[in-house]
């Protein structure tokens, strides 16, 4: 069995889902200077901020923060409120008629934890419910049958779209936003800034020199659908769908809680293939989780050298997080949206900040420099968490 | 969660674990039975202390617990009980891909990011420790459950409120239907820490009895066939010879009700605020209360002979319809 994908709205600090893809082909880093917290108290200088400068096109009230203050609390949720109303509008989703029965499952790393650090030193008291997200996309997409926040780590967005697949394909849902969100807390930017071996500047994924991770805020919104979806209910979206989403393949690896393990890596892979009843070496190219640390790239390399390469494959790789940072919760579905435009224009952009390649990644054949017209047709997306949570997505063209 | 179910959802209940610390569970349960103090209490469990996390090694073993958090060694006292090991015991089978997680906290990393935040504001990161920075991250419990027991299928974690302990059953049975698993172990677990309680003061929450440190834990397997299944598929035998045999022969059939649906069967007893009220007797357990009102029911149904109990409202009693039934097989088949 197999979804569709009707829409996808995501924001990063390059813009929307077109204006991102637009500047990842021209190779653009997004980076700037950290605008939360104290850059010497955490040892992280530098970040990957989205202005929150958003038209939402709905009216949520105080629930989302303003649009000036990095520091103030609930900009996750109202980043999230922005794509989701974006993607239902795109997808033409009938909620309020009660004729589409309608879920949102919220992938998120940090959920609004900045609201109690805020608090912590001296902000105000909030609700606790505002702690997820069940009342923003409530507010944004009124109708919306249930809402459940999932926080697993930078894998969260791949588990809510596994999930989102699992509940449109049994029937229990006419249509699911797999939702990510996050943006950034001092008690994460910290324990980077612990672990960063120098000053990181940018993250450069698969980079011999790599020198750290750095988050990106951001948000996306993907509507699955079954196979049998009739279009839009309303509204001016074309009608169209945007690609197959074939299947994800999750696991955990149940060894260390912040190491990578390319054991467990693998399984998620063989997983995804084993879902898709698809063969590894079909897979043309690869949305790499990347996030330029000393751990992550080369487990993940060994990983894909040796399930597609092993089994015959030679995919292109590529990886945003050098252009958009570590957008965590939202980072697979960031990717995802990347994916479904390479499937549609047969572009693939390069690896913002890569410029020679990792030992492990000897072989593997990285987009560097310039875009590749390269027409591919099954895409592997690869997220890990923290906590060994992996989740492995197969999309292909409509 | 209650918008979600359309039909009735079945799933099989292999073992079950409540750990309530300072709760005398199996006076408490006596008292409610309606029975004299000196009744005993039917399952072994009850009738076990639930030491405070900080106390947590008497029953997981002294190793591995450093900068663990209370709820995360909460969720893992639940899973230790309810896979029924010996005190002290850490689990040293294979890992096992087919058995999935789905853990259920909202509370359980506020104290150590309230605590980060407070030291790096006024001293840097030379006052933080690297060593909690898996607790920076809110799935903390569900991986640490996985990482300590070796679960190595899909981990979720659920952060959705008052709602979560009961989303997470229903997303147990996503993954069991998706044949993402074999097996799946539910876990619940809050902390009642100052901050904790503070933050959840302010909520609607607040409507509620205090916030109840505690846990509990539910293995579930696949809707059962419509006989009693064989021996050979419960869920326990899997993880060595220390279970003892009397957890494998407790077995329940769990049902999630969509709103408005009828009783199925008639339970003798509920779970909730209209019959045993955990919450207005111990406190509000909030992500892990769902958990907790299910595990209560299936030590009713099974360990107290009661053969088919209620759960209404098992998360939030402002979330009408929210309901479960938990029978024993043969509650189930009649």
């Amino acid at each position: 069995m197999a979804a569709l994908i009707a829409a996808s709205a995501i924001r990063t600090c390059l813009g929307d889902g077109s204006q991102t893809f637009a500047r990842l082909l021209r190779g653009e880093c997004g980076v700037g200077p950290l605008r939360q917290g104290d850059q010497d108290k955490l040892n992280v200088f530098a970040g990957y901020h989205v202005d929150l400068g958003v038209d939402l096109g709905v009216d949520l009230g105080d629930l989302v923060a303003g649009p000036d203050d990095p520091n103030r609390p609930f900009r996750a949720g109202t980043l999230l409120a922005a794509v989701v109303a974006e993607a239902a509008r795109q997808a033409g989703l009938d909620v309020l008629s009660g004729r589409q029965r309608v879920v949102a499952l919220v992938g998120t790393g940090l959920r609004e934890l900045a609201a109690v650090e805020d608090w912590t030193l001296g902000g105000p008291a909030f609700p606790v419910e505002r702690l997820h997200f069940g009342d923003v996309v409530r507010s944004a997409l009124p109708g919306v049958a249930d809402v459940v926040t999932i926080s697993n780590a930078c894998s969260a967005g791949g588990h809510a779209l596994a999930l989102a697949q699992d509940l449109v394909e049994s029937g229990e849902a006419d249509a699911v936003l797999a939702c990510g969100a996050d943006t950034m807390t001092q008690s994460m930017l910290v324990m980077i800034g612990h672990v960063a071996s120098g000053r990181t500047e940018r993250v450069r994924p698969f980079d011999r020199d790599r020198d750290g991770v750095l988050l990106g805020d951001g948000a996306a919104a993907v509507v699955v659908v079954p196979p049998s979806w009739p279009g839009p209910a309303s509204g001016p979206a074309s009608g169209s769908v945007l690609g197959r989403l074939v299947a994800t393949g999750l696991s955990c690896d149940a060894h260390h809680e912040t190491a990578p393990d390319i054991e467990g890596i693998c399984r998620s892979m063989r997983d995804a293939h084993d879902r898709a009843d698809r063969d590894p070496s079909a897979v043309d190219l690869v949305v790499a989780h990347g996030t330029g640390t000393a751990l992550n790239d080369p487990a993940e390399c060994e990983a894909l050298r040796k399930v597609l390469l092993g089994a015959g494959g030679a995919p292109l790789v590529t990886a945003v997080k050098g252009a958009v940072g570590h957008t965590s919760g939202s980072a697979a579905l960031v990717n995802v949206d990347v994916a479904l435009r390479c499937l549609t224009t047969g572009l693939v952009p390069p690896v913002a900040g890569l410029r020679e390649v990792l030992d492990e990644g000897i072989g593997l054949r990285f987009v560097t420099g310039q875009p590749v017209p390269a027409g591919p047709t099954l895409v592997q997306v690869n997220a890990f968490g923290f906590g060994g949570v992996n989740a492995v997505t197969l999309l292909e063209a409509a | 969660m209650t918008g979600v179910i359309q039909r009735v959802q079945r799933m099989t209940l292999s073992a079950w674990s409540v750990y309530l610390p300072g709760v005398p569970l199996g006076d408490a349960l006596g008292d409610a039975l309606g029975d004299a103090a000196s009744r005993a209490i039917s399952g072994e469990w009850a009738r076990q202390d639930a030491p405070p996390p900080e106390q947590a090694g008497a029953v997981l073993g002294r190793k591995g617990l450093l900068y663990k958090e209370p709820a995360t060694r909460l969720a893992l006292c639940a899973v230790h009980r309810a896979l029924g090991l010996e005190p002290g015991r850490r689990p040293d089978w294979p890992v096992d891909p087919r058995t999935a997680v789905v853990a259920a906290s909202n509370l359980g990393n506020v104290e150590t990011v309230a605590k980060i935040t407070r030291a790096v504001t006024a001293e840097g990161r030379r006052a933080v420790s690297v060593l909690d920075a898996p607790n920076a991250s809110s799935n903390i419990v569900a991986s640490t459950a996985a990482l300590w027991f070796r679960f190595g299928g899909p981990n979720v974690m659920i952060c959705s409120g008052a709602t979560a302990g009961a989303d997470a059953l229903r997303l147990a049975g996503v993954l069991l239907r998706a044949r993402r698993a074999d097996r799946v172990v539910v876990v619940g677990a809050e902390p009642a820490d100052e901050v904790a309680a503070a933050l959840q003061a302010v909520g609607s929450g607040a409507r509620q009895s205090p916030l109840r440190s505690g846990a509990a834990c539910l293995l579930l397997q696949a809707e059962p066939p419509a006989e009693p299944p064989a021996d050979d598929v419960e869920f326990p035998q899997t993880y060595g010879d220390d279970v003892t045999s009397s957890q494998n022969r407790r077995r329940a059939v769990v049902e999630l009700l969509p709103e408005g649906v009828p009783w199925p069967r008639e339970p003798r007893s509920t779970v909730g605020s209209s019959g045993f009220d955990p919450v207005a007797r111990w406190g509000y357990c909030y992500g892990a209360q769902g958990v907790v009102a299910v595990a209560l029911a299936a030590h009713l149904a099974v360990d107290e002979r009661h053969g088919v109990v209620g759960v209404a409202d098992p998360g939030d009693p402002s979330a009408s319809g929210a309901r479960a039934l938990v029978s024993t097989f043969e509650g189930w088949s009649t």
